[in-house]
């Protein structure tokens, strides 16, 4: 078999200087906005994004983030960052195969929040319009590759997000963008509360959850270096230092 | 759900912006936006489905942003009019510790009711193994709740109520079943009212809202069902939250 040469041709229909990989990751984020609409392969996955089908739905008329306080703006870019981060991290334990050699309630459990954070990443996109920024390349450091890392990772993950949103959901100006963020902050506790379950963890580890800042939130994520660099512009004459 | 323009739409926002009350809503967009179970023949393949419910409740601060809020408020219009049976209406209007005493209150019945199931079932539900866990440490987290919400009151709370729950606390199984239907209840209530209070008291209400959302999914995965079945959790109104309690076979007095 004839090895992809480093040139695509046009008539496949690939825009010259992608990378496979590139196209793959649009390609989750198609997927995750194709299970918003009711068009997976799985009618589990379906169900797991129709509530965030709606809440667009329900925002669908402006309630865009550039009309609000450049505060809340910042707070909701620092959430898709996060959400990117998130989804592109389920997203390649399921390409991997590391969620097909799991035990079936546990593949549920990745898969679900795989789903969901795509259809975050397509919620927040949504809300931020034109302000929205670009996916960074992700490097999980074999943090993908096993179950064992992986989960870990997960409950980590998961709980993490929890103390974001409650932290910065009351630092929002805008009312209905607080409103939003409610309705998404109890989807990311579940998924902690499920991941600690999953792992033989107390899913409740005290009667209040304690709030993060977002600049704690950024020194966190800056110390896995998980992310590696802003992805690279496709008019860019410059290789992209990492494609994975 | 509102549109962003039109009659109706200007309408209810400047009664809305009067401080008027609005109730009901208008049927413009199919899924249904206040029901509960509601049949749904756009979705593939068609069936029925979770209703909506609300969708937070954000108030008209300002004429000025009239149209902005009517269009996340949509078909919430609004949970501000609906009353709790006999009990003083939570009303969405601009925060105010007015307004926060009156959901906070809210907010302290139900933990109230939650406390007093926990308690109830360690009495008389012959709970073992991982019921018996959840029932324990759930019931401590709904006690420091009721604390916490009494201290954000002060000398506004208002006193516990006499809780009924009939023979849902009888058995392990209808515990778990009973306490799964009150947490769900309560994490929708949460999300319902959470961004109508002030910032000051949204920062307590926030971290109790997603320990409500954990309690909800650990309940769930004990049962088998799923811990997290939406993208985005959706909010109930007051009334539905009483209709939840009622369904869920609590009554509730005083």
């Amino acid at each position: 078999m004839e090895r992809p040469s480093s040139h695509i041709k046009k008539e496949e229909g690939v825009t010259s200087g992608l990378t496979l990989e590139q196209l793959d990751q649009d390609g989750a984020i198609q997927e995750g906005i194709a299970d918003l609409y009711g068009n997976s392969r799985a009618d589990f996955l379906r169900k797991a994004v129709v509530g965030g089908g709606v809440l667009i739905a329900a925002l669908s008329a402006p309630p865009r983030v550039e009309a609000a306080a450049a505060s809340d703006v910042r707070i909701f870019q620092f959430g898709l960052n996060f959400e990117y981060l998130q989804s592109a991290f389920y997203t390649e334990t399921e390409r991997l195969g590391t969620v097909a050699e799991m035990a079936a309630r546990k593949a549920l459990w990745a898969r679900t929040l795989g789903a969901h954070e795509r259809a975050h990443v397509a919620i927040i996109k949504k809300l931020l319009g034109p302000a929205a920024g670009k996916r960074p390349s992700f490097n999980f450091g074999g943090n993908t590759e096993t179950e064992d890392r992986f989960t870990r990772t997960a409950v980590a993950m998961e709980d993490l997000t929890t103390a974001l949103l409650t932290g910065l959901t009351p630092k929002l100006q805008d009312q209905g963008l607080a409103a939003a963020a409610f309705s998404l902050m109890t989807v990311e506790a579940r998924h902690a509360a499920w991941a600690r379950h999953l792992v033989g963890a107390l899913p409740v580890a005290s009667a209040f959850d304690e709030p993060k800042s977002l600049d704690e939130v950024d020194r966190i994520v800056a110390s896995t270096r998980f992310i590696s660099t802003l992805r690279v512009r496709t008019t860019t004459t410059r290789n992209p230092r990492f494609t994975g | 759900m509102l549109p962003a323009y039109g009659l109706k739409t200007f309408a209810i926002c400047k009664r809305m912006a009067a401080q008027s009350e609005v109730c009901g809503n208008c049927g413009f967009f199919p899924r249904g936006l206040n029901g509960g179970r509601i049949s749904d023949d756009l979705k593939a393949p068609a069936g029925e489905d979770e209703g909506l419910g609300t969708v937070g409740v954000p108030a008209l601060a300002s004429r000025s942003d009239l149209l902005k809020r009517a269009a996340i408020a949509g078909g919430a219009a609004v949970a501000g009019g609906l009353f709790i049976a006999g009990h003083p209406k939570v009303a969405a209007s601009a925060p105010s510790r007015e307004q926060d005493v009156r959901i906070l209150n809210y907010l302290l019945r139900l933990e109230y009711v939650l406390a007093a199931f926990y308690e109830t079932a360690a009495a008389e539900g012959q709970l073992a193994g991982e019921i018996q866990q959840f029932v324990s440490v759930v019931g401590g987290h709904e006690r420091d709740h009721v604390a916490l919400l009494q201290r954000l009151l002060g000398d506004d709370a208002n006193p516990e109520p006499s809780v009924d729950f009939g023979d849902a606390t009888n058995n392990p199984n209808k515990v778990a079943a009973t306490a799964r239907k009150l947490e769900e209840t309560a994490s929708a209530a949460y999300i319902g009212q959470g961004a109508n209070v002030t910032k000051r008291a949204m920062i307590d209400v926030a971290r109790i809202t997603s320990v409500e959302a954990r309690h909800a999914a650990w309940i769930a995965d004990i049962l088998q069902r799923d811990p997290a079945p939406a993208a985005a959790d959706s909010a109930k109104s007051p009334s539905e939250v009483s209709a939840a309690l009622r369904r869920a076979g609590v009554s509730i007095s005083g």
